[in-house]
This record gives structure tokens, sequence and C-alpha cells, in this order.
């Protein structure tokens, strides 16, 4: 067995995590001013070059350098394997993703083919080189848990949807528009969506709920059986989807039924949670569990109203789901990190977790948050709420993004100071 | 009698009880509290005695193994030491902000340390110490906290 996990001096540098976490916020910004400056009309329509652009902002901007910083700082600790020189691969991959994601956004609002291109090396090489190690690095775990095979899976089909991403981007490039494209479209932000996020999301929920918050653990048939669930319901969808499509709405409740049960589950752990201790990042798990299950419903009966409502879906799932339980998390991480790496390095009198954030501001961020999606839901209807709901989603990233800084300022400001012990031989960064 | 890798995580859970009863007295009135958190520090002192003292002991003789994931094991539980005798100072200071800020960063440290023992440590030293399992739990409970 390899024991890398166990020991601090084989653990990413605190930087490996942060670069991805502290950049998310900047893209929810940037996606946010798209939002603001389109039309109702166009972001009705999910495959409206605005709906394209701003959803890719926020799912790789956002979204997908959480998971990747999470992955880097995770798999150490829940799989006891090191990452192939973490540092310098999540730098590399850091570097390009963002020119990818960036390049992509001006590349198909601008129609610039150089700027797709750029994108498409980019983002290829970038996701390439982190899911690359990534798998590297989990093919050495011995004590496959839950996690780990939730990880595992989620990777797999993240895999395909980069691919599918990338034959997407290619499209633009070379002008096919033909009607195999909105297919592979649907696949990749389905699998996106409940294969990747999804998964991903439920086996590390099996081990931070108990960790945060002390709730009973989740039973062996969840932890065993509800991913490969999952997945069979994906594949299956997949196969209707392309040859039966007039049945594909049986693989969607099969997936929805899973994903309801999940989120339940969820909400229930919180109530049995030993903790009584109440902050915003239970909110945060609350309203994900909400969110979760009106999406995956809106997702089954949306077959019955000719996808009318994918736009209301995509937010129920990606928003009030994905993006909300990642908030969340940041909320508990980063002070996390903040502190054992300080404390690792013999920093023993520094602040504690709770005192490094400013809770009002936490929860002024959530509430924020809140009001924009419920914005967005109500704009679909009526349009006149764009704008307010685009200006409070961007405050919440322009107040999560101080959030999770104020801690990495304080560390930077500590670090500077004599620590109390010296505690070198433990030390990483 | 239940193996190493049982009894230890037993003992995590019986910890994790008491750190839950302190809290739920420190919402009601952190002076209610100072009782809990003596008895939590006493558990968690002899959870970490028992393997410092007992399991570690035995699994580094047996491994050879003394720089490896018991050196880094010992080092977190010298962090969740002085994090818990902070958190009873707090109470004694009457600052309930401080107190519940520590427990919470104990709550995620203790935590993330009892996933790496009971997902990597105890089944190793398990393998490590099959024959010889049941004497070292016997050691383990018999065993006085200095």
């Amino acid at each position: 067995m390899d024991f890398n996990g166990l020991s601090m001096d084989q653990a990413p540098p605190i930087s490996a995590p942060l670069r991805f976490y502290l950049v998310a916020p900047v893209f929810g910004i940037i996606a946010g001013f798209m939002i603001l400056f389109s039309s109702v009309d166009m972001l009705s329509s999910r495959y409206s070059m605005d709906s394209v652009v701003i959803t890719h902002a926020i799912t790789i901007g956002f979204l997908g350098f959480v998971m990747l910083g999470s992955l880097t700082q995770m798999l150490p600790v829940l799989a006891g394997v090191v990452i192939p020189k973490v540092d310098a691969i999540s730098k590399i991959s850091f570097g390009l993703l963002v020119v990818g994601v960036l390049t992509m956004l001006l590349g198909l609002m601008g129609e610039s083919t150089l700027f797709n291109i750029i994108s498409l090396l980019s983002l290829g090489v970038g996701f390439t080189l982190m899911i690359g190690v990534i798998v590297l690095a989990i093919l050495k775990v011995k004590n496959f848990n839950a996690t780990v095979k939730a990880m595992s899976t989620s990777l797999v089909f993240a895999s395909l949807v980069v691919i599918m991403g990338l034959f997407l981007l290619l499209t633009y490039i070379d002008n096919d528009f033909a009607e195999y494209r909105y297919v592979v479209a649907n696949i990749h932000s389905v699998w996106g969506i409940f294969g990747f996020g999804g998964i991903l999301i439920i086996g590390v929920t099996f081990q931070v709920l108990p960790m945060f918050y002390v709730a009973p653990r989740f039973k062996q048939f969840c932890k065993k059986r509800v991913v490969w669930i999952i997945s069979f319901g994906l594949v299956l969808w997949l196969f209707l989807n392309i040859y039966f499509d007039a049945y594909s709405y049986l693989a969607k409740i099969w997936i929805a039924l899973f994903f309801w049960a999940f989120a339940t589950t969820v909400w229930k752990k919180l109530n049995l949670r030993r903790r009584p201790i109440s902050d915003v990042t239970v909110w945060y798990w609350r309203v994900s569990s909400i969110f979760l299950t009106l999406g995956s419903f809106f997702w089954v009966f949306d077959d019955y109203f000719d996808n009318q409502y994918t736009v209301l879906v995509g937010l129920f799932i990606g928003g009030g789901f994905i993006f909300a339980i990642m908030v969340g998390m940041l909320y508990k991480i980063v002070p996390f990190l903040v502190w054992f790496h300080l404390n690792a390095m013999g920093y023993m009198t520094i602040p504690t977790i709770n005192e490094m954030i400013n809770k009002r501001l936490a929860k002024l961020q959530f509430i924020l948050l809140m009001l924009s999606f419920f914005g967005f839901v109500i704009t679909f209807f009526y349009s006149q709420f764009l704008e307010i709901s685009a200006i409070c989603f961007i405050s919440s990233m322009m107040l999560l993004e101080y959030n999770i800084i104020a801690p990495v300022l304080l560390y930077m400001k500590i670090k500077k100071t004599k620590p109390d012990f010296d505690m070198s031989a433990f030390a990483t960064s | 009698m239940s193996s190493i890798k049982e009894f230890l995580t037993a003992d995590h859970s019986r910890c994790d009880e008491l750190f839950a009863v302190m809290e739920d007295k420190a919402m009601v009135s952190l002076g209610d509290a100072k009782a809990a958190c003596e008895e939590f520090k006493d558990a968690t002192e002899r959870h970490f005695q028992m393997e410092e003292r007992v399991m570690f002991k035995e699994f580094e003789e047996k491994t050879g193994m003394t720089e490896g994931p018991t050196s880094m094991m010992r080092h977190e539980h010298t962090q969740m030491r002085n994090l818990t005798k902070q958190m009873c100072e707090a109470i004694d200071d009457n600052n309930s902000d401080r107190f519940f800020g520590l427990t919470e960063t104990l709550m995620i440290l203790l935590q993330q340390h009892n996933m790496k023992e009971e997902q990597m440590l105890y089944p190793l030293a398990q393998q490590h110490l099959n024959a010889e399992s049941d004497e070292v739990v016997e050691m383990m409970q018999s065993m006085t906290v200095q």
C-alpha cells in the first residue's frame, strides 16, 4: 500500500488547489456580465450562441475549476495516492485552461476561427494533462473505497464529455452544422451534468457529510451501488436517445429517481447530524438538495413540453445543485487548507477557520446568489427581471471572491512572520 | 474479540459522540460544557496513547517503518492535543466565538485524520498484526493513560 497520502511532505502544495479556487469566481463574474448584456430571447434557447458561451463560462470556468482543484487536494487524503508532479502539471494545466476558456468565449462570440483553434488546443491539452495525471494516480490506489470509485467513474464521463466538447468546438471551426451535432451536444450536456458533476458530488458527499457535519455515514448499498446504477441509467439513456428516442424518458426517470433518492438522503443525513451548528454551508447543502430534486423531475417532464424548459433544468441542476454545493464547499475547504498548512509549518497561534471568513458576508453572498437563481427562473417567464438577477449574480460572485481570498491573504501575511515552532521537517510550502 | 480496526474505529465514534455532547452543552451555556470538554479531552488522550504507545509501536516494530504514516499521525495528534487544550481554555475564558471556532477547526482536522486512519492505516495494521491482533487490542484496553 502507498502511504503517501498520509504524509504532509507528499501532500499537494496549497497553491495547487487554491489557484483553481481563486479564479473560479472570476469566471462567474464574467458569466454574470455576459448575462447582463444578453437578451432573454437569446438565453431562452439552449443552443443560442449566448447560452452556449455563458454556460461554458460557468461549467468550465467555475464548476470545472473547482472540481479540478478539489481533485488535486482530495485524492491524496481520500485515496492515499500522490498525483505525479502535481504542482508543475496543475500550473501548466491551469494556464492552458484559463487561456482555453477565455479564447473559447471570445472565439464563439466573435466568430473568430483563430481564437477557436487556440481554445481547442488549450482546452484539449489542459484537460488531457490534468485528467491524465489524476487517472495515473488512481491507477495506483489499492484501497478502492466508494469515493474513489465514484471519482474514477466521473473521470470516465469527464473524459468523454471533454472529447465531445472538443468535437463540438471543432464544428464551429469547420462550420459543420449537421443534425448529429445536436445529438452530440445533448449527450455532452447530460453526461457532463449527471455523469461528471453529479457522480463526483455523490462520491465526495459520502466523505464530506460525515467529515464536516458528523452526519451518519451512508449505507453500504448507497456507497456500493448508486454510482453504478446511475452510470447504467446514463448509458441506457444514451442508447435510447440515439435509437429509440420515444423511450428515452424511461432512462430519464431511472436517473432522476436515484438523484432524487440521493437528494433526500442528504437532507435526512443533515437532519440527523451530530453537530447541531448551522452555518451557510449547511444552507447550501439544503438548497442543493431541493434544486436537485426539482431539476431531476423537470428534466423528465421537459420531454412532454418539447424541451421548452431545458434552460430551467440546466439552471436548477447546474446552478441550484452543482454550483451551490461547490460554493458551500469552498467556504469549508479554503479556510481549512490555510489553517492546516500554517499549522503544519509550526504556526500555532493563528485564527481558527471560523474567524477567517466574515460570516455575515458569507450569508449575504448566499442570499444574493439565491436571489439571482430565483430571479433567473422568473426571468424565463417575465423578461424584465434579467438585469436585476444578473446584478445579484455578479455581486454574489464578487463577494465570494472576496470571502475566499481573505483567508489566502491571511495565509500570506502569517507566512511572512516567524513560526512558533520549527516544523520544517513536515512543512510543504 | 474485535479486530484492531474495529476496536479503534469504534473508539473514534465514542470520541465523536463526546464531542457532540460537548457542543450541545456549549450551545446552551458555555460554562456547562466544561466537564464535557474535559471528558472529551481525556477520551481523545486515551485514544492517542493507545495508538502511540501500543498499536503504532507494534506496527513500527513489525514493519520497520518509523518515519512513515505513524510519524504523520503522531504529528496530527500533537495538532489536535493543542487545539483541545485551547478549546478548554476558551471555556475558562468564557469566549464563545473562540470556542466554536476551535471546535469547527478541530472537528474537520479530527474527521480527516480518522478517515486516513480508518481507510488506510488500520487495514494495513490489521494486515501486518493479524496474528497478534487480539493481544494488541487487549494491551490497548488495559493501558493506563500517562
